[in-house]
């Protein structure tokens, strides 16, 4: 008898199964959650009459004197809490990075052999921990001890923040040139000459690239939070729509919405700038 | 000697040898880092943080430490079935819709598969527009529409993916090989033909890689919606926040990470599988 190898399941029939599998799924969450094609097709007009009532917004002096204020409230929290994540997160990627990371040998006891604790490992345990809570659920903790203002969003924002940087940044470290190192290290350099000479060079672009692209990811956190008092334009959104004041939820998304271009549109370019680095001529550079 | 002589010309050389000059970092930095710090200094002023204060009230975490380490998991057990389930169902429905509907508009919102400048400019600020709009803001904004429930956090989530998928799925046109496509023009094929022959099939992993990837972050903000009214778990852990009773929404939190996570593990087996 010869063992014949098995013949491997065709992708044709698990791209089958997967899209049978998702029709039966939608079908399945429409019939639970009680949408009927009458309703879906309802939704555009009913969005179409809010929003009809959102516009023309209102630009009172007392609309603005309101609004404008929680807007900047929230890019101050987002800013803050970028500035907190960036500043704990950056030795943090380092001690969590396989190859800048530290190990600490625990003393022996009852003749057993030496513990090594790598401090990749634990950090980086610490900061799945982190990342695995919501903002939201942050601030719910914070409430009581700092209060409804703007101080709970941006502890939790920062605290998120470490959590999601310090994952990205250590995984920039990990990926590094490793022949800089060893140029350091032949030129007769220390473990600490090569970090500051040979690691914080190459990760420092890439690194202040992602501090950038989490502010912008933090500025709509930030004007999320305020739905629970944490500070931001969220409440002020959350409050206009239960007093029926549409054409001030208007202003309130208008500002939002312009917030949220200018600063993508800025950060996006100094991203770019920073990644590609600035274009030198060849006459100009003089070799 | 001669060895000698060698090495001197060689140093000679070596000298004359123009190093090029290190580029001087751009005005723009020099502006850019005093400016960076200032608005550091000056919104953390406006956010107010005293050190005094916030040792004061840490007594205060108390209220929430206690009963958060404290879990009463048969309440949660009883009263959560069915409103996780709801939050699973919103996410699948609003991510399907949400990405289905984003495949055709961003391959007009693509200048290689779009010849037109004005449908381009079009579908392109519309998808730039919708993404601006924090998910949350959806929420309230449909809660507003179509009244509570699970139907307001469906089409918010809708515009949430659609908007992430939409952007990220034109970025993947717009780097796809143009060759298939002009081969597709020059048989004859009209532009419809040409896209739906050649450009759909070189995206189609991306899009069901995008799209497992949507459906995670749907997971994580549909939980989060019920708290301005649109339906899923959201709603039980607002009314139980109220109450300031964390002992019965710690035991939520961990079911939500563990749904989190074991969604998170099915995509990445299907990923294995098909991609």
């Amino acid at each position: 008898m010869i063992d014949f190898p098995k013949q491997p399941v065709s992708k044709n029939v698990i791209k089958a199964f997967l899209s049978i599998s998702i029709v039966f799924l939608a079908i399945w969450s429409a019939s639970g959650l009680e949408i009927s094609l009458e309703r879906l097709a309802k939704a555009p007009q009913l969005t179409w009459i809010l929003i009809s009532a959102l516009f023309p917004i209102d630009l009172s002096q007392e609309a603005l004197d309101r609004i404008i204020p929680k807007v900047f409230e929230s890019l101050y929290i987002a800013w803050t809490g970028t500035v907190i994540g960036a500043l704990f997160s950056f030795p943090i990627a380092f001690l969590s990075a396989k190859n800048t990371s530290i190990t600490i040998r625990l003393p022996r006891f009852n003749n057993k052999k030496n513990i090594h604790l790598y401090s990749s490992y634990v950090m980086k345990q610490i900061l799945n921990v982190i990342r695995a809570f919501p903002e939201l659920i942050l601030a719910f903790i914070f409430l009581p001890i700092t209060g409804l203002g703007a101080l709970t969003g941006t502890l939790a924002i920062g605290i998120h923040s470490i959590g999601t940087l310090g994952k990205l940044s250590s995984e920039v470290i990990e990926g590094i040139d490793e022949g800089p190192l060893e140029a350091i290290k032949a030129s007769g350099g220390n473990k600490n000459n090569e970090l500051f000479f040979g690691v914080v060079p190459q990760v420092m672009p890439t690194i202040i690239a992602y501090w950038l692209y989490r502010f912008e990811i933090n500025l709509r956190a930030s004007a999320v939070l305020g739905v629970i008092g944490a500070g931001g334009v969220g409440q002020e959104l959350i409050n206009q729509l239960r007093f029926r004041a549409f054409d001030r939820a208007g202003t309130v998304l208008v500002a939002t919405v312009i917030l949220v271009l200018s600063i993508d549109t800025i950060s996006g370019a100094i991203r770019r700038r920073i990644i590609r680095g600035k274009s030198v001529s060849i006459v100009e550079a003089n070799i | 000697m001669e060895e000698q002589l060698h090495l001197q010309t060689l140093l000679e050389k070596m000298n004359k040898i123009r190093i090029p000059k290190k580029p001087f970092p751009s005005p723009l930095l020099y502006l850019g880092i005093p400016m960076v710090l200032l608005f550091t200094n000056y919104s953390y002023n406006k956010i107010g943080f005293s050190f005094k204060d916030f040792q004061r009230n840490l007594d205060n975490r108390h209220i929430v430490t206690d009963p958060l380490f404290n879990p009463k998991w048969s309440w949660a057990i009883e009263n959560t079935a069915s409103p996780m389930i709801e939050t699973v169902q919103i996410a699948i429905l609003a991510s399907l819709i949400g990405c289905f509907v984003a495949l055709p508009i961003s391959f007009f919102a693509s200048k290689t598969t779009n010849p037109s400048r004005l449908t381009f400019l079009l579908n392109k600020s519309f998808l730039n527009l919708i993404r601006t709009i924090p998910d949350l803001f959806w929420g309230m904004l449909f809660v507003a529409a179509v009244s509570q429930g699970p139907f307001a956090g469906v089409l918010a989530l809708t515009m949430f993916s659609l908007a992430i998928m939409g952007k990220l799925l034109s970025e993947t046109i717009d780097s796809i090989d143009v060759g298939p496509l002009e081969a597709a023009r020059s048989t004859g094929a009209t532009q419809q033909q040409a896209v739906y022959s050649s450009a759909l099939p070189q995206v189609m992993p991306n899009f069901l890689s995008y799209f497992l990837y949507i459906f995670e972050l749907c997971i994580r903000a549909s939980i989060i919606l019920g708290l301005v009214g649109a339906g899923g778990v959201g709603r039980i852990i607002e009314t139980q926040r109220i109450f300031l009773r964390f002992d019965r929404i710690s035991p939520i939190i961990v079911f939500i990470l563990l749904i989190v996570i074991f969604i998170e593990q099915i995509s990445i087996y299907i990923r294995k599988k098909v991609l």
